[in-house]
């Protein structure tokens, strides 16, 4: 204690203010978790594991909404990485002029607020109507044309799209950032060993900028499972049920008064965050140490 | 020294946030509530008004949007000039407003007149009318209501709501077809499921959309279930009340699942087009307007407001029957509408009573149907209505003998949306029309569980 610059109490108000409203209201949660507090009544009764049976064991669709949650997370975290990779590097070194022009203009989607760009895209993608389909026409290739937000097997893809678009100009600024801060000495160690653009790209940015990685990572998956405004303007979780994350059932279960499932719903979501937030974080600092 | 400065400065740091988050409380409490501030209104006047002069209460007023006609508000005006009362009126935008309305009920502070869907499950389960909301089966406009709509604000024999609506020109929904169109192709109305079928794929095959279906809003869609409930009431005599009592289940309803299977089929053959997925309900008129579509599922009342779009389409080239599945030739009656409630806890109890009252004298309710271009009629005795030809001829041609499923049975309105979705899995494949209806019984027993419903043990 004694080693420490400042004495600890003074943490002692952001600590109480962090535990009132935060810590405090989460585990509330738990115990709502468990009961099955609804609009309907007034009471609220304790239902041991009623709730969290209806999730995992009742077959009515939570794991599909959870597994949606996961494909997305999944497919936006490889997307996202290998666009804003690509473009960092590209714009680091590869394309010198108005580089800083470029880097303004991959980042403007990140500025734009969420429900802008999902009804704009929203407008895109009809299959109508639509930017995209009437483009796809218009040059010649009709047979690409999708129903992208309205088919079983486009709704998801589309969103993932949508999604890359205006998430990877962030990661890629992220990235940016991490690629300056590569010594130029390491390139210039490689290319007097005779190393080509891809060694170079293999063997020193990389690993370089592992740390840097795993902090995009980290903000990718906390987002992706987070993921509700997206989904909930382009598609509101349909066609059917088919793009339903875990985000926009806890709404959807809030709007119908049950609060109960819903609370579970995101108590377990939260302690699937805190699990792979404590292991990634841990995984960080050991590359960090390395 | 050090220290004690250090300490100091905590100190100073700490009583800085307590300050500054003290007086944010009275703030605080007002601003919560942001989406209405009826709540700070419908405590304010309480004070100065109960015992002075009539003159200066103020009614607070909750209501969704679309609800309230100008020319109520006119009349709100009027009422202000021969009482000294004055009514406040709070629109909520409908997509938060019951939400809104059940977070003011549950926190007792609602407006003193607050507006709700009619409809028993909606008056026992959505608002507690029981709990919340005046007895109002004295009044003298009771007399002259609709039975049906009558039955609607009604719990156990009580009359709880004041239902103020054309329920029949914005309730009614039925296909309204394009007669020349059908006249080119050699076809009359259908009068069976079979019918509709045959002049979807004749009217397909020359490239015009059979009927305009926009799915995309997830409502819309819905209405081809429940809204033919007099039918299935006609060929199973009983069956709302056996659903109401938990005695039969949606899935073992053969009928039920037959309506789906037709529906899965009409989406199949393309009646509905190719893009009935992202088509939106916001473009109806321009699709009958142009001729691009032949059929349509529209109010009854849809006419006036086509009319008012395109000016060039002529009233008595559209024609209405009811929606044909299941061979239905039944006029879907849908009482039910937005109605106005007064709160139980209001100190203006007598005011509100006295509003209501202004507003269903005949001048009033004439008034109001004379000056809200979208009523045709109202559901009260004595009134001059103002149907079209082709509107009369609908109502003349399809008898109205029972009412539609969401009024009808329990716990089916509050998971429209849900249908919705459920419909729209099934039209892409991913459940069949069983599991729809199973999904609308799992769905109806978990509500009926939360609201402790006896016939759900």
């Amino acid at each position: 204690m004694k080693s420490r610059a400042y004495p600890f109490y003074f943490a002692g108000g952001a600590l109480g203010l962090y535990l009132l409203f935060y810590v405090l209201p989460s585990v509330m949660g738990f115990y709502y978790a468990f009961t099955d507090w609804n609009s309907y009544s007034s009471e609220v009764n304790f239902v041991g594991l009623a709730n969290l049976k209806l999730i995992f064991a009742s077959g009515q669709g939570y794991l599909l909404f959870i597994k949606n949650t996961v494909v997305f997370t999944v497919a936006t975290i490889l997307t996202k990485t290998v666009i804003a990779l690509g473009l960092a590097v590209l714009l680091t070194s590869g394309l010198k002029r108005l580089a800083h022009f470029h880097r303004v203009i991959m980042y403007l989607p990140a500025v734009l607020p969420m429900l802008v760009v999902s009804l704009i895209f929203k407008s895109i993608l009809n299959p109508a109507t639509g930017l995209l389909n009437t483009f796809l026409r218009e040059v010649g290739l009709g047979f690409l044309a999708q129903k992208w937000l309205v088919d079983v097997h486009w709704a998801m893809p589309s969103v993932i799209g949508v999604d890359t678009w205006r998430g990877a100009g962030y990661i890629m600024v992220i990235l940016i950032a991490g690629i300056q801060a590569i010594p130029k000495d390491y390139y210039e160690a490689a290319a007097i060993d005779g190393a080509s653009g891809w060694n170079a790209f293999r063997h020193v940015t990389l690993p370089l900028l592992m740390p840097v990685l795993a902090v995009t990572t980290v903000l990718n998956l906390l987002y992706g499972l987070k993921v509700f405004d997206i989904v909930f303007v382009l598609t509101n979780g349909g066609p059917g049920r088919a793009t339903d994350t875990v985000y926009t059932v806890i709404f959807d279960e809030f709007s119908k008064g049950r609060y109960g499932v819903a609370t579970a719903l995101s108590s377990i979501l939260f302690l699937v965050m805190i699990g792979l937030g404590y292991f990634v974080i841990r995984f960080m600092h050991r590359e960090e140490t390395r | 020294m050090k220290q004690t400065l250090y300490a100091l400065s905590a100190l100073l740091l700490a009583a800085v946030l307590i300050v500054g988050c003290a007086p944010a409380q009275p703030a605080a409490a007002p601003a919560a509530p942001t989406q209405a501030p009826a709540a700070t209104q419908a405590s304010a006047p309480a004070p100065t008004a109960a015992p002075a002069s009539k003159s200066n209460v103020t009614l607070t007023y909750m209501a969704s949007q679309g609800w309230i006609k100008d020319a109520e508000l006119e009349l709100a005006k009027k009422f202000e000039a021969e009482t000294g009362i004055h009514v406040d009126y709070q629109i909520i935008p409908a997509a938060q407003y019951f939400n809104v309305l059940k977070t003011k009920l549950n926190a007792g502070e609602a407006t003193d007149i607050f507006g709700g869907q009619s409809g028993k499950t909606d008056l026992k389960v959505q608002y507690d009318v029981e709990k919340n909301a005046v007895d109002l089966s004295g009044e003298e406009w009771v007399k002259r209501m609709d039975p049906f709509a009558l039955d609607q604000v009604s719990l156990d024999g009580k009359v709880y709501g004041a239902e103020i609506w054309d329920i029949i020109g914005s309730n009614y929904f039925v296909v309204i077809y394009n007669k020349p169109i059908f006249q080119k192709l050699g076809l009359s109305v259908p009068k069976s499921y079979a019918d509709f079928k045959t002049a979807c794929e004749k009217i397909k095959a020359t490239g015009i959309t059979p009927m305009f279906e926009p799915i995309s809003d997830g409502w819309h869609h819905v209405l081809w279930f429940p809204m033919i409930g007099p039918r299935f009431e006609e060929l199973h005599p009983g069956l709302a009340e056996q659903l109401n009592a938990n005695k039969v289940k949606f899935a073992d309803n053969e009928t039920m699942r037959l309506a789906l299977e037709q529906l899965l089929e009409l989406y199949k053959l393309g009646c509905f087009g190719e893009n009935a997925l992202s088509d939106a309900y916001a473009d109806t008129n321009k699709m009958l307007a142009t001729g691009e579509v032949a059929m349509a599922l529209v109010p009854l009342a849809q006419l006036p407001s086509l009319k008012k779009d395109y000016p060039e389409v002529k009233a008595e080239d559209f024609g209405f029957f009811p929606i044909p599945l299941v061979d239905n030739n039944l006029a879907p009656v849908h009482p039910a509408g937005p109605s106005k409630f007064i709160y139980a806890k209001s100190k203006h109890i007598a005011e509100a009573r006295q509003y209501l009252a202004f507003l269903m004298r005949p001048d009033n309710l004439q008034y109001l149907l004379d000056n809200t271009p979208e009523f045709s009629t109202l559901n009260f005795s004595g009134l001059k209505d103002k149907w079209t030809p082709e509107q009369r001829e609908f109502l003349t041609t399809y008898p109205a003998k029972s009412i539609v499923y969401q009024d009808a049975v329990n716990y089916v309105n509050p998971q429209w949306m849900d249908i919705g979705k459920d419909l729209v899995a099934m039209f892409t494949g991913t459940l069949t029309p069983e599991g729809v209806l199973k999904n609308i019984d799992q769905r109806r027993a978990d509500m009926a569980k939360a609201a402790k419903d006896p016939a759900w043990p």
